[in-house]
Order: C-alpha cells, then sequence, then structure tokens
C-alpha cells in the first residue's frame, strides 16, 4: 500500500499543475511539486524500513494483469528489494532536495506549473522504471522518463534549439530502446517470461540451459546493453546527453546526473545473474565504459561552459559504473551510482546557483573570484570538487577506487589504465572548473559584478544536505585496505541481489578470489598521486584566471585543443553520415520513387483505359458520370461473365 | 427487450441510414444537425449494448440475424459480430458523433448535404462490418464509396477532383478484383457442396485448390492492400486526405482505412489459407517497406496533413505485418502479432483520427498547413499543445499509450515468426518518432515569430469536447489494454490457431445470457431506487 503512495504523490502532483492548477501562481506550483516529492520520500521511507526490518528480503507487489496475449504476460507489478529500495530513496529524497531548490531556480519564470508537473512525471516515471517487476514494467518507466527529459530539456522551447536538443534526447534514446525491445523479444522468445523474478529462477534454479538458450543470453545482455548505451549515454549513443544541457539545471541535475542516466546501470544489476553467463557481452561492456570514461573526460578538459564541463564529466563517470558492470563488480558500480548521484547532484545545483547569479551566463571565462561573493556556494563545490576528483575520505574516493581495483583484477591493466587516465583527467578539469568559477580575478563584466550575491535559503539549503551527504556516503563501502573501520557494508547489503549463476562460476574467478593488499594500496596510490599531481597542475595553471602558460600550451598544442573543443566531430560525422543520407534518401523516395515511379504507372494503367474508352468513343462529359458508367459497365460485364 | 437484442445489429446499422434520410427532409440546418448528432448518439449508444452484452468467452458470432433472401442463389441476409470486428464497430459509432461535432459551425447551403453523406457513410461502414454474406458485405463495401467520392470531390481543396477521381479509381480496380474471385468462389462451393451458398461462413468449408486459391487470394488480398493501403498501392492516401476535409480525413483513416486490414482477417486469410503461408512472406515483406517508406517519405512533407497521411501508410504497415506473422511452421498465426494487429486497427484510429482533427483545427485558422508557416504555437495555444502531443505519444507508441502496446505486441510477435522482419520493422518506431517530433517542433515549438499566429485562439470547448475522449481513450488504452483485450481475445486465438481450417459459428448462447444480465441489472436498479 505504502509503496502505491510512493509513486502516486508524484503522478498526482504533475496531474494537479498540469490540468488544474495553471492559473495560480509559481509558489503553489512548486509546493504542489516539492510537497509531492516530500511526501513520496517519506512514504519511501518508511516502506524501505518496513522492508529491511523484515529480514530485507525482496517484496513483490502486484497491481493488475496489465499485458496479456497468447503466452505474453506482463502484470503491473513492483518489486521492493534491496536494489529497488535504494534507488526509490535515491530518487526521492535526492528528488525532493532537487525540487525545493528548483523553487528558487526559477524564481524569474513566469509560469512554473509546467516545469513542475514535468518534474513530477519524471520522478513517476523513474520509480516505475526501478520498481517493476518485468521488463515491459521497466519500459513504461523507461521511456516515460525519456518523455520527460524530452520535455523538459525544451522547457524554453521559444529558443529553436532547446527544441532540437529534447528531441535529438528522444531520438537517440529510441535508438537505443530498439535495442531493449529486441532484447525483450529475444528473452520472450527463449525463457518465454519477461519478469524478472521468473527469469532469476530459471537461471538459478531451472535446468541447465540449453545451447540456443546460453548462445540467446549473449543477444540478450548485448540488445539490453544497447539500451543501456543510449539511456546512460555511453559511446556511441552519449550524444545527446551533453545537448541536454540545455534544459533548466535542476533537470540537468536531477534527470541528466543523479537519476535518469543510471537507469542503464540500474537495469544491468538487475539482470547481473544474465551478464554473468555472458561473459563476451560484459567485455564488450567493460570496454565501451571504459572507453567512455576516457574519451568524456578528455572532452571536458577544454570546454568552458560550466554546464558542459559536468556534463561531459557525467559521461565519463557513467562510463565507471558501465565499465564496473562489465568486470562483475555490480555493487561497486551501483554503489558509484550512488555516491555519484549525491555529489554530481550538489555540483549542478552549485553551478545553477553561479549561473542564477550571473545571469544566466554559462561561460566560465567570464566567471573568477565568485567565492568572495558566494562563500555557501563555494564551500559546498569545494566539497563537490573534493568528492569527484577521489580526495582521499571523500565519497568519491571510496567508489571510484574500487572500481579501479575491480577493472585491475577483472579487466586487465588496459581497462584499468583508461579508467585511471580518465580519473587523472576528472581531477584536472574539476579542478579547473573550481578555480575558474571561484578563484582568482572576476572577470565579468560591471553590471553582473554588482549584482553577485550568495543565492536564498531555498537554495543553498539543498546543497548543503547534499555536501554533508557527498563527504560522508563513502563510508558505506570502505575497502578492505583500510584498517579500523567496517570493511566494505554495501557489498554486503547487495549480495542478495548479485548472484553469479552455476554454470558462469568458472568465468569471474576474481569475484571469489583473494588479492594481496599490497597490490590494491599500491594502485590506489598511483591513482590518488595522479590525482594530486592533476589537480596540482590545474591549480597551477587556472589559480588566476588562464595563465599565460595555460594559453601557451593551448597554442602549442593548438590541434588536439581544436578536435577537443569540437567534441572528436562525433556529432558532424553522424550528421555527414547518417543524418544526411537519410534525408536525401527520404527525398528520393518521396519525390521520385512516389511521385514519378508508382504514380507514373498507376497513370499509365489509367491513362491506357482511358484510351480504350475514347476508342469506344464512349465519353462523357463530367469525370462522376464516366466513372459511374464504367464502374456499373464493368461489374454487368464480369456478372454476365461469370455467371452465365 | 427481446426484439431489441435479437435485432441490435440491424437497428445500429440502418439507424444512420434512416438518419441520412431524416436529414433531408429537415427544413434547415440547424435541424439537421441536432438530427444529425442525435441519430448518431443513439447508434453509439446502440453499439454499447452490443459491447456490454458481448460475451467475452467463446469464439463464436454474437447477436447474429439471419433471414433468407434469395433463396434460389443462396443469398442471405447474415450479420454478427465477434471479437475481429466488435471494436471497430464500436470505433465507427464512436467517432461519428465527435466528427459531426468538429464540423457543427460549418454553414452554407450544402452542409446539410455533408451531414447527410455522413450518416450514409456511417450505415455503409458499419455494415460492411458485421455483414456476413458475401453479397451484402460487397454492396455495403461499395456503398461507402458514394458519400466518400462526394465528400472528397464537392468539399475537397483545389485538388479534389484529381484526388477522387484517384481514390475512386484504385479502390474500384481492387473491388472488381474482389468480386470475380467471389464469384469464382461461390461456384466453388457449389461444385463441391450442391448448394449456392453467399453466407461467409459456409464459404470458409470451401478449401478450393492450392492453385485456385493463390489466385484467389491474391484477387482478394490485392482489394483490401489498396484499401489499407499496402506499399506499393498507397499512392492514393496522401492526395486523397490532403483534398479531403478534416472529417473525411479523421473518417477515412480512423475507419475505412481498417476495412482493408479487417478484410485480410476476414476474408483472405480464413479463406484461403493454403495461399497464405506462399503470399505470407511477399505482403510481411511490402508490409515493412511501408513502414520504413511511409515514415520517411512523412518525415519529409511540408504539409502537415500529407505528413500524418504517409504515416497512416507506416502505421497500416505494422498491422499488416502483424496479420501474417506466421508460427509453428506456418501453421498458426502468432497471437500476439494478431493481437496487436487488432488492436492497433483502434488504436491508429483514435490516434491518426485525433491528429486529423488537430490539424484542421490549425488548418481553420489560418488557412494554411505549411509546417514553415507555423511555430512557437505552444504558446498561445497551450491546450492544442497538450493534446497534440499526446496524440503524437500515442502515434509514436510511447509506452502508457494505446499506440505502444498494438506495435509491441505485433513486434513481440513478428520477431518470433521472422527476426529479420520484427528487427527491420522496429526501425519504424524509431523513425516514427522522427517525424513526428519534427511535426511538433515546426508547429509547436520554436519562436512565434509570425504575425499571424500570435492572436491565434486556443481550443474552443467545442474543440475540446471532441478531443477530450480520443485524448481519454489514448491514455486509457494504454494503462488498461485489457478492457478490450478480454473482450477480442477468443475470435483471435481461434483464427490465429486455426486459421488453416477456419470455421465460424454462431455462439451456442447467443451473448452471456441477456435476460439473465438483463434482470438482475433491472432488480439492482429497483433496489437501488
Amino acid at each position: 500500500m505504502l509503496l502505491w503512495l510512493v509513486i502516486l504523490f508524484p503522478l498526482l502532483g504533475a496531474a494537479l499543475n498540469g490540468l488544474l492548477l495553471r492559473k495560480v501562481s509559481k509558489t503553489v506550483s512548486h509546493i504542489v511539486g516539492a510537497s509531492a516529492l516530500i511526501a513520496s520520500f517519506a512514504c519511501a521511507l518508511t516502506a524501505y524500513m518496513q522492508m529491511m526490518s523484515a529480514g530485507g528480503e525482496g517484496q513483490v507487489i502486484f497491481g493488475f494483469d496489465w499485458l496479456e496475449a497468447g503466452g505474453f504476460k506482463a502484470p503491473f507489478q513492483f518489486i521492493l528489494d534491496r536494489l529497488s529500495g535504494m534507488m526509490m530513496l535515491i530518487i526521492t529524497g535526492i528528488g525532493s532536495l532537487i525540487h525545493i531548490y528548483a523553487g528558487g531556480y526559477m524564481h524569474e519564470e513566469k509560469a512554473t506549473w509546467r516545469f513542475f508537473s514535468y518534474l513530477n512525471l519524471f520522478v513517476f516515471m523513474m520509480l516505475l522504471l526501478v520498481l517493476g517487476d518485468n521488463l515491459l514494467i521497466m519500459f513504461i518507466g523507461w521511456e516515460g522518463v525519456g518523455l520527460c527529459s524530452y520535455l523538459l530539456i525544451g522547457y524554453w522551447y521559444e529558443d529553436d534549439a532547446n527544441a532540437a536538443a529534447g528531441m535529438k534526447a528522444f531520438l537517440v534514446n529510441r535508438i537505443g530502446d530498439i535495442g531493449f525491445l529486441i532484447g525483450v523479444f529475444l528473452c520472450f522468445k527463449f525463457f518465454g517470461t519477461v519478469s524478472f523474478s521468473e527469469l532469476k529462477d530459471i537461471i538459478i534454479n531451472g535446468n541447465a540451459l540449453t545451447g540456443p538458450q546460453l548462445e540467446a543470453v549473449s543477444w540478450i545482455t548485448l540488445a539490453l546493453f544497447i539500451g543501456a548505451c543510449g539511456k546512460s549515454a555511453q559511446l556511441p549513443l552519449y550524444v545527446w546527453l551533453p545537448d541536454a544541457m540545455a534544459g533548466p539545471t535542476p533537470v540537468s541535475a536531477l534527470i541528466h546526473a543523479a537519476t535518469m542516466v543510471t537507469a542503464g546501470i540500474y537495469m544491468m544489476t538487475r539482470l547481473n545473474f544474465l551478464y554473468f553467463l555472458a561473459p563476451d557481452t560484459q567485455m564488450i561492456v567493460a570496454s565501451v565504459g571504459a572507453a567512455t570514461a576516457l574519451f568524456a573526460a578528455t572532452i571536458a578538459i577544454v570546454q568552458n561552459d560550466i554546464k558542459k564541463v559536468l556534463a561531459y564529466s557525467t559521461v565519463s563517470q557513467l562510463g565507471y559504473m558501465v565499465l564496473a558492470c562489465g568486470v562483475g563488480a555490480y555493487a561497486g558500480g551501483v554503489f558509484h551510482l550512488f555516491t555519484h548521484a549525491c555529489f554530481k547532484a550538489l555540483l549542478f545545483l552549485g553551478a545553477g546557483s553561479v549561473i542564477v547569479a550571473m545571469h544566466h551566463k554559462q561561460d566560465m571565462q567570464e566567471m573568477g573570484g565568485l567565492r568572495k561573493y558566494m562563500p555557501i556556494t563555494h564551500a559546498v563545490m569545494l566539497v563537490g570538487v573534493l568528492a569527484i576528483i577521489g580526495f582521499p575520505g571523500l565519497a568519491g574516493f571510496f567508489s571510484k577506487d574500487e572500481i579501479l581495483w575491480k577493472a585491475w583484477i577483472g579487466g586487465g591493466p588496459v581497462i584499468w589504465g583508461m579508467g585511471a587516465m580518465a580519473a587523472v583527467c576528472t581531477a584536472f578539469y574539476m579542478t579547473r572548473l573550481l578555480m575558474l568559477t571561484f578563484y582568482g580575478p572576476n572577470r565579468s563584466d560591471h553590471h553582473t559584478r554588482e549584482h553577485l550575491h550568495e543565492t536564498s535559503a531555498v537554495m543553498w539549503a539543498p546543497l548543503v544536505v547534499l555536501a554533508i551527504l557527498s563527504a560522508v556516503v563513502g563510508y558505506l563501502n570502505v575497502p578492505h585496505v583500510i584498517p579500523g573501520l567496517p570493511h566494505l557494508l554495501f557489498e554486503h547489503y547487495l549480495s542478495p541481489i548479485i548472484h553469479v549463476p552455476a554454470a558462469a562460476a568458472e568465468h569471474w574467478p576474481h569475484l571469489t578470489a583473494t588479492y594481496s593488499h599490497s597490490l590494491e594500496l599500491g594502485l590506489m596510490g598511483i591513482s590518488v598521486l595522479g590525482m594530486f599531481l592533476s589537480a596540482g597542475f590545474a591549480i597551477v595553471l587556472y589559480k588566476n584566471g588562464p595563465s599565460p602558460t595555460a594559453i601557451k600550451l593551448k597554442k602549442s598544442f593548438s590541434g588536439i585543443h581544436k578536435v577537443l573543443t569540437n567534441k572528436y566531430y562525433v556529432d558532424e560525422f553522424y550528421f555527414k553520415y547518417i543524418v544526411d543520407p537519410l534525408k536525401d534518401m527520404s527525398l528520393f523516395l518521396w519525390k521520385i520513387v512516389d511521385t514519378v515511379i508508382i504514380d507514373g504507372i498507376v497513370n499509365g494503367i489509367g491513362q491506357a483505359f482511358m484510351l480504350v474508352a475514347g476508342l469506344t468513343s464512349f465519353r462523357m462529359s463530367g469525370s462522376l458520370h464516366r466513372h459511374a458508367m464504367v464502374v456499373m459497365l464493368g461489374i454487368f460485364c464480369l456478372l454476365t461473365i461469370l455467371l452465365f | 427487450m427481446d426484439f431489441f437484442n435479437s435485432h441490435v445489429l440491424t437497428l445500429t446499422t440502418f439507424l444512420p441510414l434512416l438518419t441520412a434520410v431524416a436529414i433531408m427532409f429537415t427544413p434547415n440546418l440547424a435541424i439537421s444537425r441536432w438530427v444529425a448528432m442525435g441519430g448518431s448518439a443513439v447508434t453509439f449508444l446502440f453499439s454499447l449494448h452490443v459491447w456490454y452484452y458481448f460475451d467475452a468467452q467463446t469464439p463464436g458470432l454474437q447477436f447474429v440475424e439471419e433471414y433468407s433472401w434469395i433463396p434460389s442463389f443462396g443469398i442471405k441476409y447474415i450479420m454478427g459480430v465477434d471479437g475481429l470486428n466488435l471494436l471497430l464497430f464500436i470505433l465507427t459509432t464512436f467517432l461519428t458523433p465527435l466528427i459531426l461535432l468538429s464540423v457543427w459551425h460549418i454553414e452554407g447551403s450544402k452542409q446539410k448535404a455533408f451531414l447527410s453523406l455522413f450518416m450514409f457513410l456511417e450505415c455503409g461502414m458499419l455494415g460492411s462490418l458485421v455483414a456476413f454474406d458475401m453479397v451484402f458485405f460487397y454492396i455495403f463495401w461499395e456503398a461507402m464509396l458514394i458519400p466518400m467520392y462526394f465528400m472528397i470531390g464537392i468539399w475537397g481543396g483545389k485538388n479534389r477532383i484529381d484526388a477522387t477521381t484517384k481514390f475512386i479509381i484504385y479502390t474500384v480496380v481492387g473491388s472488381l478484383f474482389m468480386l470475380a474471385a467471389a464469384i469464382v468462389l461461390y461456384l466453388l462451393h457449389y461444385q463441391k457442396t450442391g448448394t449456392y451458398s453467399t453466407n461467409i461462413l459456409d464459404l470458409y468449408t470451401t478449401a478450393p485448390l492450392y492453385e485456385t486459391q493463390l489466385w484467389l487470394f491474391g484477387a482478394f488480398a490485392l482489394a483490401f492492400a489498396i484499401k489499407v493501403p499496402l506499399f506499393p498501392f498507397h499512392t492514393w492516401l496522401p492526395d486523397a486526405h490532403t483534398e479531403a476535409p478534416t472529417a473525411g480525413s479523421v473518417i477515412l483513416a480512423g475507419v475505412l482505412l481498417k476495412l482493408g486490414t479487417y478484410g485480410l482477417l476476414r476474408f483472405a486469410i480464413p479463406l484461403f489459407p493454403e495461399a497464405v503461408a506462399t503470399y505470407a512472406p511477399i505482403i510481411v515483406s511490402l508490409g515493412v517497406i511501408g513502414i520504413i517508406y511511409g515514415a520517411l517519405t512523412a518525415w519529409m512533407q511540408k504539409d502537415a496533413k500529407k505528413l500524418v497521411a504517409y504515416s497512416s501508410v507506416s502505421h497500416l504497415g505494422f498491422v499488416v505485418i502483424g496479420s501474417f506473422a506466421l508460427v509453428a511452421g506456418g501453421n498458426q498465426i502468432s497471437v500476439e502479432a494478431l493481437t496487436g494487429a487488432v488492436y492497433q486497427m483502434i488504436n491508429h484510429g483514435i490516434s491518426t483520427g485525433a491528429l486529423f482533427f488537430l490539424v484542421g483545427i490549425i488548418y481553420e485558422r489560418r488557412h494554411t498547413r505549411m509546417l514553415a508557416d507555423f511555430g512557437g504555437l505552444a504558446k498561445v495555444m497551450p491546450w492544442f499543445a497538450f493534446m497534440l502531443i499526446i496524440a503524437t505519444l500515442s502515434s509514436v507508441g510511447l509506452p502508457g499509450t494505446g499506440g505502444f502496446v498494438g506495435e509491441f505486441l505485433i513486434l513481440l510477435g513478428t520477431f518470433q515468426s521472422s527476426p529479420i522482419a520484427g528487427i527491420t520493422a522496429s526501425l519504424g518506431v524509431l523513425l516514427g518518432a522522427v517525424y513526428m517530433l519534427h511535426l511538433c517542433r515546426k508547429i509547436l515549438f520554436g519562436p512565434l515569430d509570425k504575425k499571424e499566429n500570435q492572436e491565434l485562439q486556443d481550443l474552443s470547448p467545442r474543440e475540446f469536447a471532441y478531443l477530450t475522449p480520443l485524448a481519454i481513450l489514448a491514455v486509457l488504452m494504454g494503462i488498461y489494454p485489457n478492457l478490450f483485450l478480454d473482450k477480442i481475445r477468443p475470435s483471435v486465438e481461434h483464427l490465429a490457431q486455426n486459421y488453416k481450417q477456419y470455421r465460424l459459428v454462431a455462439a451456442e448462447q447467443p451473448a452471456k445470457d441477456i435476460e439473465n444480465v438483463a434482470s438482475s441489472e433491472q432488480s439492482a436498479e429497483s433496489a437501488g431506487e
């Protein structure tokens, strides 16, 4: 019952704001939107506590029969277990903070009912995604969050670029969704079910899989992974996420950092027993994750738009999570999902505060020295940056190092190397962001500078909460090598969800093997050292705005710099080799095939008939009469011939 | 009550005809509007009676009426409903009052004739859906063309004559093939059994030789493929849609096209099952081509109405492939796919009907349908934007709308039948979003920079009144499909699993013991009082 309230509150909020409260003041919209989320969070917390106090076993909650045809069955049914419960808390908890903050951020908007309605609807869809007990309910949420993302990216739709960005997000996601659908089709074909619990039963407790089934598992996991690439912005489908920054910043924080984009990681973790059975797919997953982590991190180095830096950073961090899934470290991936949700929401909202203070300017070249004007924002952003770059003791340190360690033992030195390189880049670009924004001289124009000020409490209070979380949540999963603290609590917490099927155990020896502490400590040392060097380098280059050295470096590596600024020309490539040819072909189909060829043939036949009609001097004035007569005569002739 | 129950199909079918005649005798347009609305509303209520008392447990034919007409030729008057035509029947009666509401404001001396023709058309559509005698079916089938011909030809745009001629010629050519094939089938049935019958239920037992079936199936399939329209027989559709008045487009897309796909299910497949397996790969290929081709050409359109018209080619492609997704070595049709196909027919009627209404609404205000003439309308017409987005979402098959249920089941079943076809058709899901979001972006989003658009009025209460039921249904069909699926399940499963030896008989107990239900209802009512 409680679980129903968890999902119904946001839906109710969306309906109220979207349908009934269009004329009320924006304060009312904000209160309705935020309280829907807070109520939902309260119910979620209670439901979660109940579930955990009952031993943390998964509960299946049946709603109603939804989609049934032939042998296919997808009831509207939820699963509340340790994984979905935790996701539910992240979504409603961080969602509540962001909803509160959004009231301040959207303060200058004329009508915010639309904004809060979409945002509530998004939370509803996201909850369906994580709570659904089968792939189809998950898919409702999966596409539903895509819809809300589309609507929110295009929130300021009067700017055509925003509308275009929203559309791009939807369409690129749909490419992934086709993969997801094919995964569903295959799943049904080979296992006869799309229910998570039934699938798990078949894989874990059922008879040994047949050859075709085993082969199908590889394809199922791969197809679903294509879906994950779309939603979680992995290579080659990541291109929508940077553009998605056109939406209001709270949207970027909630949807494009903390929750929606992690759906792919959630899905793979939910189906970990399938992925364990497909080591080939897992190799691809790990490689894609590592490549994305590094690729996006390099682009982030040269971006000047504060939100773009964070966007590429998000792509890169999602790469880590995917990499973790690929090497079988699901707990590590989900843990990074959790810590990332905290510190990336913090960073985005902090950036949002900066943007508001800067009168919606986002170029870091025009910022600088904001520390003086916005001390609270500076303090929380500092925590966020330290958390993401893996400063020892903060959240990112624990979650990222766990992934890098698992990458070494599960994926080998190359995968680890890519991850470590990405970490070094992260330290650089995040420190650069901090320096350019908060330190050095202020480079904004006079007018902007005069109005620089700290934001209101409704905006900074949620940031303080997120900063505290970013500082402490890492201690939930302390690695063995650090003495004196309770170890790997999170991994133990999640272990009932992770099942390595007996048939797959041989592929995953490193999950059970023991390793020397010195190796793990050594790797940790390397990455911490790299982080310090890289961050230090960024401080030197940017502590007083872009230093002459920075400009010189940019000039001497102008080739590389240009490629990075243009994001490796990936968008251009897609347009030139996919979109434009498709357009040309479509135009050809319409103008030539349809209009000339098919219609030509039809008209030719028609004219032939007319000719015959003309020859038999069967002409009448109005075309209507002629056709009617032809028809009647034809029917008559046919009847005569056939009947007699 | 007894009389009503046993004649409800006849009453529902011919009430519109009666209304059409009555309209001719009304003194003025105002009264004729009310007559039309009253007639169509009562027709809708009658059809709801059928819906309510329809027995969802049996694949048999229900509410059967059977009278001998010309015994020596074996021509009978037979009507009935099963799960294959029930939903289409109700869709027709449901859309008609909405369409009448959409033309409520149109003045002019010819408008009375329009209303009358429209009611005549409704009779034709309902008749073709429930007629189970070949002759009657054919009469209804051809009768539909007459009002459609005039509607496009008189009330259409500037190329209306060309468009309506093309429409009629295409359709009539197909129909003639069908007629010829039907007559051959009739004679074959006589040869085999020694009795003349035009009863379709009898004709199902004919089972001609394989080679004969190939020809006959081809003729029937051609007639229906043109109606659907299946690529490459579709070029009449964009023209007809573009030239037709809004009301014509809505009913054309909403119901008339479905008669093509319905015909395939009711006639072509069960009458000539041996030919199905031979033709299925070709038809499925054409369907898949149509999905992709229709979507790509829709994307290129500059006229909003033409875009929606081409989208129908794509959507109906889904219905066709769902109807021919053979499994079990060709001995069965995938139940999932066939369920989806029947469902998608209804859903397409709702979502595309709504889209044509919406395009009509801005056309009336601006007298243009060119995408380039719009932009930023969401600002001045927020409720219009809301409705257009709902219709778009259903059209692109977003989960939670009816479009998803239909497309998903079709693709699921098609994939089981042929993975290649399933995967290729899945691209239609992406391309559907491409052209529909393109449409939304061009009309609703971007700067509101054209002066003519800045003063546009949002939806009027009347427009609300006919769009809201469609929007609600589009969502309801996605959230609770069982409401509809439960009714069609037995019939769909029966056809899917037994199409090779399809037999249809009247349900033994016509319509879940109407007496009991009715009396218990009455007692409940009296108790309430």
